[in-house]
């Protein structure tokens, strides 16, 4: 186990900066989710971590050592890959042990590890098969197999279950996050899947453009966002906004619709107001008006898409049944609502 | 499809079918001749008019070819080339391929074109070089002198290039985590990630080695390090031609090739495509 401190941390591919001046500090034992849309650094950053990119520039820390310029294999991590890499013409025991098996371990040793493993993620059944003969879910448990038997100090996953359908997915995340509690080694996770994110994680790093855009628990990102970029990623559906000016401690909305919120703007400053599709109900009266284009019914919920004069918002249509075409008064809470200004930074 | 386009296709299906094994009767006739002739005896091989089988049958050509010849020394001779010439080509080339697919090294990219330009110079081009190189070197009539200059093999190298190139590369990180080193990486994954290539080269790389008579036949002059391609043209008798022994000696020469390529067929056919597709 071990803490991981990233400081400073920039990549250039020739003039593109994929990541700049980033600083991080993982926790030891902590369960680090990596999130963000495609192409925002974060599988990149993972990789500097394992050693599989090079460092333009800071430094890297696993434990007290400097592992910046180190080699994969001796920076005490492991990594599950997207695609498992499992090596097709070796079996499941040979695929779990095949590290031990480069280093030259006994035979004997080998076979007593990957049992061991086996058990803990009930392959053992299949310690003969090759890779083609199991399931995504199967081969996904192998490539952490083989992750676990080189008693890592960090775990790096790479959307490990990205592959998998959804049911399954479910299924693999509930033992990834056993597996973290009976372990407690330091887990860096990376996905865009933020399900994914906040039901594993207990710190998530969102990434937006090579930097970060927030650091925090999953209850912090959902109901703290420190900017308008991690208010409208986490959340689904995502967040509505709506565009307005600021008016003391209310949000004048183009109408002259004025909304009072508890943060305090001043005059006249362009600012947007931020909602959950949880946190406005549809009712008779409100002040903001506007017309159901599409209702989807997922069973314990319903969401009405509306289409207002402020541009188009999600609600929850729990409390009443709402049909397609329906004109709709949204009454927002606006206790709960956020509001950022121009730069897009939370009040 | 009514009846008379079915009757029309089967007419050109036949007429297809026909021209195939008139072109087939035509390619296999030199070697059926050359087979029922070594089971002659010399004065029906040269008598007037066309014996289809032998009259009489004898295996006197082969008695001959077997025990009054050093075939048995020539074949020795060609199996330790062929095999060392196999061995180090697939070895080299694959390393190569490796370096150049999977390595980044100054030159990578000027290496790879001298490796596709020695690609267009023909072999025969090379040979005078070659002789006086082994000449100068003192390996004229030795086995040595047989195999280095068959070593040379761009089109082995460019097969495994691609090859290696297809292999995704999430296989070699994982392997890099798992603390593979360079060597490790070729021979303990992508070489046995698909032993059909390899399995392939060995086989048309040996073929070719053991068929070469040009270099052989230049390189040595000695009879006891004489291939057997090469020794055959040794069987010559004072008092004339002997066609029944020198065709016997032929077919011997060429029976392990005929062998090999019987067991391996479906590898040959893959290598020659593999190659197809490079040359093509």
């Amino acid at each position: 186990m071990a803490q991981v401190e990233l400081s400073n941390i920039s990549k250039r591919f020739g003039a593109v900066e994929v990541i700049s001046g980033l600083n991080l500090s993982i926790e030891d034992g902590a369960f680090c989710a990596l999130l963000g849309p495609s192409g925002c650094g974060k599988s990149t950053m993972l990789r500097m971590i394992a050693g599989l990119e090079e460092v333009t520039d800071g430094t890297i820390r696993i434990g007290t050592e400097d592992v910046t310029h180190a080699a994969p294999k001796s920076r005490g991590t492991a990594m599950v890959f997207q695609s498992y890499a499992l090596y097709p013409h070796l079996t499941v025991a040979e695929n779990i042990t095949f590290s031990m098996s480069l280093a030259g371990a006994p035979k004997a040793k080998q076979r007593e590890a990957a049992e061991r493993v086996a058990k803990m993620l009930q392959l053992t059944h299949l310690l003969d098969r090759r890779p083609a003969a199991l399931s995504g879910g199967q081969r996904q448990r192998v490539a952490i197999g083989r992750a676990l038997v080189r008693d890592p100090k960090v775990f790096l996953f790479d959307e490990p279950l990205s592959n998998l359908d959804a049911l399954l997915r479910v299924q693999m995340r509930l033992e990834l996050a056993k597996l973290h509690g009976d372990l407690k080694t330091t887990m860096i996770y990376v996905t865009h899947d933020q399900v994914e994110a906040m039901t594993l994680a207990d710190l998530i790093v969102v990434l937006d453009k090579g930097k970060i855009a927030q650091a925090g628990s999953p209850w912090e990102l959902y109901n703290r966002p420190a900017n308008r970029f991690v208010a409208g990623f986490i959340g689904s559906p995502a967040m509505n906004f709506l565009k307005g000016q600021g008016d003391g401690q209310g949000v004048v909305l183009p109408d002259g619709t004025r909304l009072a919120v508890a943060q305090h703007m001043a005059k006249g400053a362009p600012v947007e107001l931020g909602i959950r599709p949880e946190h406005v109900k549809v009712a008779t009266e409100g002040p903001i008006r506007g017309r159901a284009s599409v209702v989807e019914y997922l069973g314990n919920t319903s969401y009405a898409y509306v289409e207002t004069d402020h541009g188009p918002m999600v609600v929850e249509a729990d409390d009443q049944p709402v049909k397609a075409g329906d004109q709709l008064a949204l009454v927002p809470d606006l206790a709960k609502a956020h509001v950022f200004d121009a730069t897009g930074q939370a009040l | 499809m009514n009846a008379k386009s079915i009757r029309r296709w089967n007419l050109v299906g036949g007429a297809l079918t026909g021209l195939t094994l008139i072109v087939a009767i035509f390619w296999a006739f030199p070697i059926y001749w050359a087979v029922v002739t070594t089971f002659k005896f010399e004065q029906d091989v040269v008598k007037a008019g066309v014996d289809w089988l032998p009259i009489r049958w004898t295996v006197e050509a082969y008695i001959n070819a077997l025990f009054n010849t050093k075939l048995g020394l020539w074949y020795l001779n060609s199996l330790a080339t062929s095999l060392m010439i196999t061995l180090l080509v697939l070895l080299t080339s694959a390393a190569a391929g490796y370096a150049i697919s999977q390595l980044n090294f100054p030159g990578r990219r000027v290496l790879w074109w001298l490796i596709l330009a020695s690609f267009m110079v023909p072999i025969p081009a090379l040979i005078i070089n070659h002789f006086v190189l082994m000449s100068q070197m003192g390996l004229l009539n030795t086995l040595t002198a047989v195999v280095l200059p068959q070593l040379i093999a761009p089109v082995t190298v460019m097969i495994y290039k691609q090859f290696f190139d297809s292999v995704p590369k999430d296989f070699r990180e994982a392997a890099l985590m798992d603390g593979a080193s360079q060597w490790q990486l070729l021979f303990r994954l992508y070489l046995p990630m698909n032993w059909g290539i390899t399995t392939a080269l060995a086989i048309i790389t040996f073929i070719g080695a053991w068929n070469n008579f040009l270099w052989p036949f230049l390189a040595v002059t000695t009879e006891d390090k004489m291939n057997v391609t090469v020794g055959i043209t040794q069987v010559t008798d004072a008092f004339g031609v002997k066609y029944a022994r020198q065709l016997s000696s032929a077919v011997l020469a060429g029976l392990p090739v005929a062998v090999v390529y019987l067991l391996f067929q479906r590898r040959v056919t893959q290598a020659i495509m593999l190659t197809a597709g490079i040359k093509g």
